[in-house]
């Protein structure tokens, strides 16, 4: 009953945004927000806190309905998808949540086994068990398989997060701050990372993020997201010339 | 301004409800059906409540029987002991008290489960890992708590009425034989039938509330207590409601 | 996974002993109602059946055998009570049994007792009517209780009346005073006024005789010195005179003792006393009455013999030629 959908993976741009709007009471969040994303490369959306960044990537997976403007991923408008699609479009679009959203009640294995749920019926048991250790390997905490997340430090829930979005091999993965509450040193191992899997996996990533260090070490490029709109755009190097007030507070 | 903000929002919580309700029925029964997870929670609601509610039957069923016998012995139908505890526990307390132990138990942990997982993404993040959030977390509390609230009524009734009988036994000495065969002499299906069919309504009433405040628990820990308090709260005077409405519409039909 | 088997393994005992708890109440309750099992109905015809309905319980001989199933007006005296027996009993209800309405325990359901009856009938079948009494209404009883209590209570108040004004008011006692004791005593104070009168008259005639005598008048005076006349007619006279008072004396006496019985009677003492005194005072009585009558005897005999005195025999006629003249003009 579910009609399979024909995804346009082989074409250059990914992701395009157009005029996106959306606001919450007289609050205007995303103002005519515009974006491509070029397949593999690794964008950084940076911003101030509330300035829609959150909004803007969970109006991308469908989380949120925008009020006006499209979002097409893989040539589909997300907003006029129904569920059983969108599901379709969500399986190829990983998404790694800033609270990591591990499930506390589900030892690691379960909570990795978890996207494959849908596919189960396909899949079986022994090779849902190699996705899930290959996933665990790729992030490198193969050892804590039957942990309970609440057993793990605030870096490995990150990287079982993160094995947890990459455990169906996504096109397009959209990191929801990726090193907040993180301490210097563990945010940097998880960038690596980041940057890791992108090179081997040669998926397209989008970052929101307000560390810079994220932003220099995984972008390709830089958009500035201020008031609403895409203020700026380009690589580190560029947007940190900036003559514009605006822009140059950012890197104060 | 306090009360109008109070009303205001009462009424906010009755719409709410009902379209949280209207939406379990629309949305929550359809496939896939989560099974695997619905039997996990008739697990952990069902049966891991068993102790609670069948030591809070126990004592009720003891107490109850050592309340009222003055008041029987001194109308001089202590015989008839049997027989009014059976009527209290198989009609009211067992239903009531049973819901009631279940709702502080079984709505708190639902609300403050629910509640944690939407302030930390968890539900969110079941969206995008493409199962349906309502129907995985929501559909399957409620069906097990309506599902599991009456064969612990009937578990917690079976344990009060045992507890009566050793109430019972404390002052005269009544053979269990005996004891059972004025218990079951003097109920009728008019008794039982109507208890064990609210009992599925408060059920019900506990799942769907508790789901509720924890599905739109807001942001932060605090959202997530309160979540919990209020599931415990409004669950309870559901309850009540219901068991007015339930007397009514049982007196209505000559029960 | 060995810990799953476990959970689902214990739910599944959880979930099926709340059911057979759940099934094993109906079960009971249905065995009590003669759901289950077989049956046959049996019908009785009543003009009241005091609030029975559906469901009540059919005993036989006291003996649990069966339910109420239905109720139906089959006109406006007549009720038909269909009852479900249990079908072990087709072997022992005759068709001459007798059902009644009853109820268990005083403020419990309503029965419907059956007892056998006195003849030996066929069994009874099917859908056959059996006999019916009339059942007691203990709403009819308790309201014929009500009215006896208010009829003695009546009575009863009644009856306190009565002692009251028995103790408190002279009518009953003035009642006896006139017709039993008193009526004697009266009798006996008129006999004795008579004789008194009697005796004061004669007296009189003697004083008058006496005084004629005495002035020498008639014949009489010439015989006044005949001594042994004279002596015969002080002895008469002092007889006379003694006869008088004692006469006075009883009268005395009478009117002593019916002032006594007067004074017990009004001063409410018991009859008993009354009585016993009576029988004392009727023992006077009767002695006084004896002695009186000797007494006027006496003064009888005394005057027959003064009559036949030749000497005074002319006095005596003159007397009764008077009256007679006396008598044409009164």
């Amino acid at each position: 009953m579910q009609s399979e959908l024909k995804l346009d993976t082989e074409s250059n741009k990914v992701l395009i945004i157009k005029e996106l709007c959306k606001s919450f009471g007289d609050n205007h969040v995303l103002k005519d927000f515009n974006l491509e994303l070029v397949k593999g490369e690794s964008v950084v959306v940076l911003g101030k806190s509330g300035s829609g960044k959150s909004v803007l990537i969970k109006c991308i997976i469908g989380l949120i309905k925008p009020d006006k403007g499209s979002i097409h991923i893989f040539g589909h408008n997300i907003p006029d998808l129904d569920h059983d699609k969108l599901d379709q479009i969500r399986a190829k679009v990983g998404f790694l949540f800033q609270s990591n959203a591990l499930y506390d009640s589900m030892t690691v294995r379960e909570n990795l086994e978890f996207p494959l749920r849908r596919h189960w019926l396909e899949v079986s048991q022994k090779e849902v068990d190699n996705m899930v250790i290959s996933a665990l390997e790729d992030v490198g905490l193969a050892h804590t398989i039957d942990m309970m997340p609440v057993e793990l430090s605030g870096g490995m829930r990150k990287r079982v997060a993160l094995a947890r979005t990459l455990i169906l091999k996504p096109e397009i993965i959209l990191y929801d701050e990726p090193t907040t509450g993180l301490d210097t040193i563990t945010s940097k191992e998880i960038i690596e990372l980041m940057v890791e899997i992108q090179q081997k996996y040669k998926t397209t990533s989008l970052i929101i993020s307000h560390d810079m260090n994220c932003v220099r070490m995984a972008s390709n490029r830089v958009v500035m997201l201020i008031e609403g709109k895409c203020y700026a755009s380009g690589t580190f190097n560029e947007i940190t010339q900036s003559a514009d007030p605006k822009v140059k507070q950012f890197f104060e | 301004m306090s009360l109008k903000s109070d009303l205001r929002s009462f009424l906010t919580l009755n719409g709410e409800l009902f379209r949280f309700t209207f939406r379990f029925f629309s949305h929550g029964l359809n496939p896939p059906y989560e099974f695997a997870e619905f039997l996990k929670q008739c697990y952990v609601i069902g049966y891991k409540s068993l102790p609670l509610i069948g030591m809070t039957a126990f004592i009720m069923g003891l107490v109850l029987t050592m309340q009222l016998r003055p008041s029987m012995a001194d109308y001089g139908v202590e015989a008839q002991l049997p027989a009014i505890v059976a009527i209290a526990v198989i009609r009211e307390v067992g239903p009531v008290i049973t819901a009631l132990i279940f709702a502080g138990k079984i709505g708190s942990s639902i609300g403050a489960e629910l509640g944690s997982m939407k302030v930390t993404e968890q539900i969110d993040a079941m969206e995008v890992s493409g199962t349906n959030p309502f129907r995985y977390l929501v559909a399957t509390r409620v069906l097990a708590c309506t599902l599991m609230l009456p064969i612990l009524v009937m578990l917690g009734d079976a344990v009060s009425l045992y507890g009566a009988y050793l109430g019972v036994n404390i002052h005269t000495n009544t053979s269990f034989t005996l004891y059972w065969t004025q218990v079951f002499d003097n109920l009728t299906f008019g008794d039982v039938l109507p208890a064990f069919i609210k009992s599925y309504f408060f059920g019900f009433a506990v799942g769907i509330i508790g789901c509720y405040k924890g599905y739109n628990s807001s942001k932060g820990t605090e959202g997530v207590g309160r979540s919990a308090n209020s599931a415990v709260v409004v669950s309870s005077v559901i309850i009540f409601v219901i068991d007015l409405l339930a007397v009514q519409v049982t007196d209505i039909l000559n029960y | 996974m060995a810990k799953k088997i476990v959970n689902s393994v214990r739910l599944g005992i959880f979930v099926l002993s709340g059911l057979a708890f759940l099934i094993l109440l109906l079960f009971m309750i249905g065995r009590n109602k003669s759901l289950f099992g077989s049956t046959y109905v049996l019908k009785a015809k009543f003009e009241n059946v005091q609030g029975l309905i559906p469901g009540n319980n059919v005993r036989y001989s006291g003996i649990q055998s069966g339910t109420v199933r239905n109720i139906k007006i089959v006109n406006d005296t007549i009720i038909e009570v269909s009852m479900m027996i249990d079908t072990e009993m087709q072997d022992i209800i005759r068709k001459d049994a007798i059902a009644s309405i009853g109820t268990d325990g005083i403020v419990g359901n309503k029965v419907v007792n059956i007892v056998p009856g006195k003849g030996h009938a066929e069994l009874a079948r099917e859908g056959d009517v059996i006999f019916s009494k009339k059942p007691i209404d203990t709403d009819a009883i308790l309201q014929k209780l009500s009215n006896t209590n208010n009829d003695i209570s009546e009575i009863v108040s009644g009856l306190k009346i009565t002692v009251e004004r028995v103790n408190s008011s002279t009518a009953l006692w003035e009642l006896l005073n006139d017709e039993t004791i008193p009526k004697e005593i009266r009798q006996s104070a008129v006999n004795l006024r008579l004789t008194t009168s009697r005796a004061g008259m004669m007296a009189d005639d003697l004083h008058t005789i006496i005084a004629d005598m005495k002035a020498g008048k008639g014949s009489v005076g010439v015989l006044l010195k005949d001594t042994a006349f004279a002596y015969n007619l002080n002895e008469a006279v002092l007889k006379m005179n003694k006869v008088g008072s004692q006469a006075d004396r009883l009268t005395n006496d009478i009117g002593t003792i019916v002032k006594g019985i007067q004074q017990d009677v009004n001063s409410g003492k018991g009859p008993a006393n009354a009585f016993l005194k009576d029988s004392v005072m009727v023992k006077n009585l009767n002695s006084s009455i004896d002695n009186l009558r000797k007494g006027t005897d006496g003064f009888n005999q005394n005057m027959e013999a003064l009559k036949r005195n030749f000497l005074l025999r002319g006095y005596f006629k003159r007397q009764e030629r008077q009256k007679q003249a006396e008598k044409p003009n009164p």
